[in-house]
């Protein structure tokens, strides 16, 4: 068993209120059990605008994350342009330059977008026919991705 | 213009063979802008009692093209103290995982529109696990918000 802590802060001025601060310890699910495997902070460089899958479900280590398990997803867009930005989805990436149409058939949906600098973490169950992660580069030229997965 | 700043430490000390410790810290502007991101639904803390699935940002305007192309980031925390407990999160119908007791995600939410128009902001979804009571907290920090006209 492994101790893995996450803690998020955001300040902000937008309101006198608004303010996050939270840790957490990343557990087997439903259990105080901590998680114990990881991917390996991986870092991908993209030289198209092609839609591809950062993660696939099923595959590799993904074959572990299941929906009885728990993983967490961490991704970063490295760069610092403000204008570039990865989009990011759940489902079938396309393999081309036009991205998977969103829809709720479970097939593909788009989370958002990463500019230069954003980062996620969000839970990953990789078993459902949305269990791919997808990327999309806006630029054909050079950016570069960084993720990272906890999982049991 | 306003400042808002999202950092995120991971650490951990028995993971790997050497120490693992990951830090990163970013600002939050406007999409493809330098410009801080400006508006925000405030903290929502809610008690669920029923596993119902529902929309956590039921007051933003169904089909509302403010948010096209926006930057807007989710925060979601599970605070529930059993560790059997989660909520499962979905974003127009697709799960992205289950937050168990004390997690959190943090994500960009492009509120895009689905092909059929049946969720046209890509709504963001929580269904508790348990109907015995659980408490979340959720925010939304974004550009463009619109809500609906008062019928």
């Amino acid at each position: 068993m492994a101790t893995i802590d996450a803690t998020i802060s955001v300040t902000s001025d937008i309101t006198s209120s608004l303010s996050i601060s939270n840790s957490m310890t990343m557990k087997k699910a439903g259990s105080t059990t901590g998680l114990e495997l990881t991917t390996g902070l991986a870092r991908r460089t993209f030289t198209s605008t092609n839609q591809v899958d950062l993660l696939t479900a099923g595959s590799g280590i993904a074959a572990d994350v299941t929906a009885s398990k728990s993983a967490k997803l961490y991704v970063k867009n490295v760069g610092s342009s403000t204008s570039d930005y990865f989009t990011i989805g759940l489902g079938n990436s396309s393999g081309s330059g036009t991205a998977t149409v969103n829809d709720n058939d479970a097939t593909f949906f788009e989370l958002g977008r990463l500019y230069g600098g954003d980062w996620m973490i969000i839970p990953w169950i990789a078993t459902s026919t949305t269990g791919d992660i997808a990327i999309q580069p806006s630029v054909a030229t050079t950016m570069n991705a960084e993720y990272m997965v906890f999982f049991e | 213009m306003a400042t808002t700043t999202a950092s995120l430490t991971i650490n951990s000390s028995d993971l790997v063979g050497d120490a693992l410790s990951l830090s990163t810290s970013n600002e939050l502007n406007k999409a493809g802008t330098t410009t801080g991101i400006d508006q925000t639904t405030g903290m929502t803390k809610a008690y669920l009692t029923a596993t119902t699935n529902i929309d956590i940002f039921p007051t933003l305007i169904e089909g509302s093209m403010a948010f096209a192309g926006k930057s807007s980031w989710v925060y979601i925390c599970n605070k529930s103290l059993d560790e059997t407990e989660y909520a499962t999160i979905t974003i127009s119908g697709n799960v992205i995982g289950r937050l168990y007791a004390g997690d959190f995600l943090w994500m960009p939410w492009s509120q895009s529109e689905d092909s059929a128009g049946e969720n046209l902001h890509g709504d963001i979804e929580l269904a508790p696990s348990v109907a015995t009571g659980m408490w979340f907290e959720w925010c939304m920090i974004n550009e463009g918000t619109e809500y609906p006209t008062a019928v």
